[in-house]
């Protein structure tokens, strides 16, 4: 009798159905609720911990979209407008947490769709997501593989997009020769440190040294930097180092007085590096995620709505606060909301389904859906990405990059700095 | 009498306390029973004096050991969970060797570092440790029927039983250890070592005993959580988790059996659930670090002082 309980929901429409049923029961008292029609959606990440600041940004974001949304009518599906609601659940960048959280937002809040920052935290989720269906994104497309049919990265295809802040350097600061990177050893070090490898050889920029790994709990940089500068490089890389370690090592590179080019994936709260070293030191500081009352962000090809409206509401409402992902899973409601509209429906796969029909509305331009060769499956969003100077203490776009031509020209190389670090996709134990 | 009666009570609670719980408490229910495993099976080592923190390292030991004995061996899940638990107690034993030539401060010490390099090792040798990246896709829990009860795995309520039994096992097999005269030579050990050595007590192979079999059931403990979450990697069983353990232990008390566990459910309780549901999902390390704070100031001696207490007065009434 309790197995036959037990074992309902096993298949996935008749999990998600029940799923559906449990959480409308629940949600019977909720009077105030039956006016607007809501959908909910999971926002399943780091809000507490040294990998916050690629959760808690972009929760705020969400809230922002969600106001913006739901001022404006909502979702509409064919049944009528719905309103969103984000429920989130802090992961603290666990698998274990990420297991009961993706279970708590499924199986007791009914929601239709579940944002992930993903990295260490996927392989937890997977076999829920294997046995409900349900949609899940990631801003970390190395989380993907064949069996991962309902995981997107629809908007960050980290690490590629780092490729284009170094051909962009190769083509416009020609005097640099020679580059060392560090990293924090871990799911997202690794493959950034391949991408970046790949991307130097391909700028014929010479690698002075092995990337130097680091543990993920180290808090004194100062041996670290002593190290990565020994050999007097024209260009230290960050990799995509959190921004807990991105501060010190700056700090530490401008202590020990170096005068070169630095690279980042991220900046994050680069004011307060600024303050804690010199306009002058991060001037020219290259990474990729822009503030998004940039200029070059109204032109035609930005798909993200109204971006200088959003930065300006975001720091309105959570000054100091705008990070990489503040805007990247608004970004990712812009596309699953299109697609439900579409569909005229919430339904996982009827997401997914017009999701991928046709080329994608990214943020920064329309693109194809990609990743068979490095992730074994298409469900990576990829077209131009920004390449991010500092300038005069103020992060400014300098040129949009297409990586799938980038990839067109060096793809064999990518493949074989990710063979080497075991990032491929068949290599992931 | 009296203790079968509280024996059937306990365990009829504990058999329907899952289906008063919302699938994700049912979740939070595994990973409580797998941890009081691994806090009780602490409390063993602590008994001898010394407090390690690699404890949680020990636990990945099991963890890891336990997902390639059925991944790359394919041994049957049960068979690996118990291997995983016995690596685990011969890693202790090996450690012993260097760890046990310091005592107090200095094991703590030697033992941080000890599971520093174990960590490290798990992320040098990607193969076959799987890097930092660590392993994923172990094998879960055969599902099997025993007529009345089908155990579906991926559901928590299977897992719930299946870990309370494996970790009810355990506790009494902790328990009849700590009652039977190695358990009082561990006391003494701690307690009166001088006058234990004069009486002819090897302290350091008792405190390598209790090393091992503390690492043991953490193993156990480690195993269970692998092959219930299918991936772990070396940030699993970092500093961070064994500051957690410790805390369970020093706000629970060590005085008692009980005390760490209690320590453990109700921080976990707290942590896990009451400030999740009431809305300080993002303030919730501010808060538990208050309460951790509080609780040393005004109950240094533990939860389980509460608890005598209680007992005393109902005792003189």
């Amino acid at each position: 009798m309790l197995s036959k309980i037990a074992k309902t929901g096993l298949t996935r429409r008749t999990f998600l159905r029940s799923t559906a049923a449990a959480t409308a029961v629940g949600a019977l008292p909720r009077a105030s609720l039956a006016a607007d029609k809501v959908i909910k959606i999971g926002f399943l990440a780091p809000l507490t911990g040294a990998v916050a600041a690629w959760g808690k940004p972009g929760l705020d974001g969400c809230e922002i979209w969600a106001e913006r949304v739901n001022a404006a009518g909502g979702v509409k599906l064919a049944d009528g407008n719905y309103m969103v609601e984000f429920v989130a659940y802090d992961n603290e960048y666990d698998p274990a947490k990420a297991r009961t959280g993706a279970t708590k937002l499924i199986r007791e809040d009914g929601v239709s769709f579940i944002m992930m920052l993903g990295g260490d935290t996927w392989p937890g989720v997977q076999p829920v997501a294997d046995k409900t269906g349900m949609l899940f994104s990631t801003l970390l497309p190395s989380d993907l593989s064949p069996d991962t049919t309902t995981l997107i990265a629809p908007t960050e295809v980290h690490p590629v997009y780092v490729v284009t802040g170094v051909e962009w350097l190769a083509e416009n600061k020609p005097e640099l020769k020679t580059a060392v990177m560090c990293a924090q050893d871990d799911a997202l070090g690794l493959p950034s440190v391949a991408t970046y490898l790949a991307a130097f050889e391909a700028a014929g920029i010479e690698m002075l040294d092995e990337p130097l790994l680091f543990d993920p709990a180290t808090t004194d940089f100062a041996p670290v930097v002593t190290r990565l500068i020994s050999g007097n490089p024209d260009i230290v890389c960050l990799d995509t180092c959190y921004s807990d370690y991105v501060h010190p090592i700056a700090e530490q590179l401008f202590q020990q007085g170096f005068k070169g080019q630095i690279i980042s994936a991220t900046a994050d709260f680069y004011d307060q590096m600024i303050a804690k070293t010199s306009e002058e030191f991060m001037e020219g500081f290259i990474f990729n995620f822009p503030d998004f009352d940039d200029p070059a962000l109204n032109s035609d090809q930005i798909n993200f709505d109204d971006p200088n409206g959003f930065f300006a509401e975001y720091n309105e409402k959570f000054p100091g606060q705008w990070g990489a992902v503040s805007w990247e899973y608004a970004s990712i409601m812009d596309l699953w909301k299109a697609a439900a509209e579409k569909a005229g429906s919430a339904e996982p796969d009827a997401v997914i389904t017009a999701m991928k029909d046709g080329k994608g509305k990214h943020a920064f331009g329309d693109a194809d859906w990609w990743g068979k060769d490095l992730f074994g499956i298409d469900n990576a969003l990829v077209g131009d990405w920004p390449v991010v100077a500092i300038e005069s203490g103020k992060a400014t776009i300098k040129e949009f990059r297409n990586m799938p031509a980038w990839y067109d020209k060096h793809g064999d190389l990518l493949i074989k700095h990710m063979k080497a670090y075991d990032q491929m996709w068949d290599q992931r134990s | 009498m009296r203790n079968l009666l509280i024996f059937i009570v306990g365990a009829a609670a504990l058999i329907t306390l899952p289906h008063f719980l919302s699938f994700s408490q049912q979740e939070i229910l595994v990973f409580l029973t797998i941890n009081i495993l691994l806090v009780s099976s602490y409390r063993l080592l602590t008994l001898t004096g010394e407090w390690s923190l690699g404890h949680v390292v020990i636990m990945g030991v099991g963890a890891y050991a336990s997902a390639l004995f059925s991944k790359e061996l394919g041994l049957y899940v049960p068979v690996s969970i118990l291997l995983g638990g016995i690596v685990a107690a011969l890693l202790a034993v090996l450690l012993s060797f260097p760890l046990f030539r310091m005592k107090g401060f200095y094991f703590l010490i030697g033992s941080f570092a000890a599971g520093e390099i174990i960590r490290l090792l798990w992320k040098r040798f990607r193969d076959p440790f799987g890097g930092a990246k660590g392993i994923k896709g172990i094998d879960p829990m055969p599902d099997f029927s025993i007529g009345i009860y089908d155990f579906d795995f991926f559901e928590p309520i299977s897992y719930y039983y299946l870990s309370a039994m494996i970790v009810a096992a355990c506790l009494w097999i902790l328990w009849r250890i700590e009652r039977s005269p190695v358990g009082l030579t561990f006391h003494a050990v701690h307690w009166q070592d001088k006058l234990a050595e004069a009486s002819g007590v090897n302290l350091r192979a008792y405190r390598t005993l209790a090393f091992a079999i503390s690492s043991g059931f953490a193993g156990i403990a480690g195993a269970l959580l692998a092959h219930y979450i299918g991936t772990i990697n070396p940030n699993s069983f970092d500093v961070e988790v064994m500051v957690f353990v410790l805390t369970w232990a020093i706000v629970g008390g060590t005085g008692t059996f009980y005390g760490p566990i209690l320590g453990c459910i109700v921080l976990t309780v707290l942590n896990e659930i009451v400030l999740r549901e009431l809305g300080f999902e993002q303030m919730r390390p501010l808060i538990y670090g208050a309460i951790m704070i509080l609780s040393i100031l005004f109950m240094p001696k533990g939860l389980e002082s509460v608890v005598q207490r209680i007992i005393s007065r109902r005792a003189k009434t």
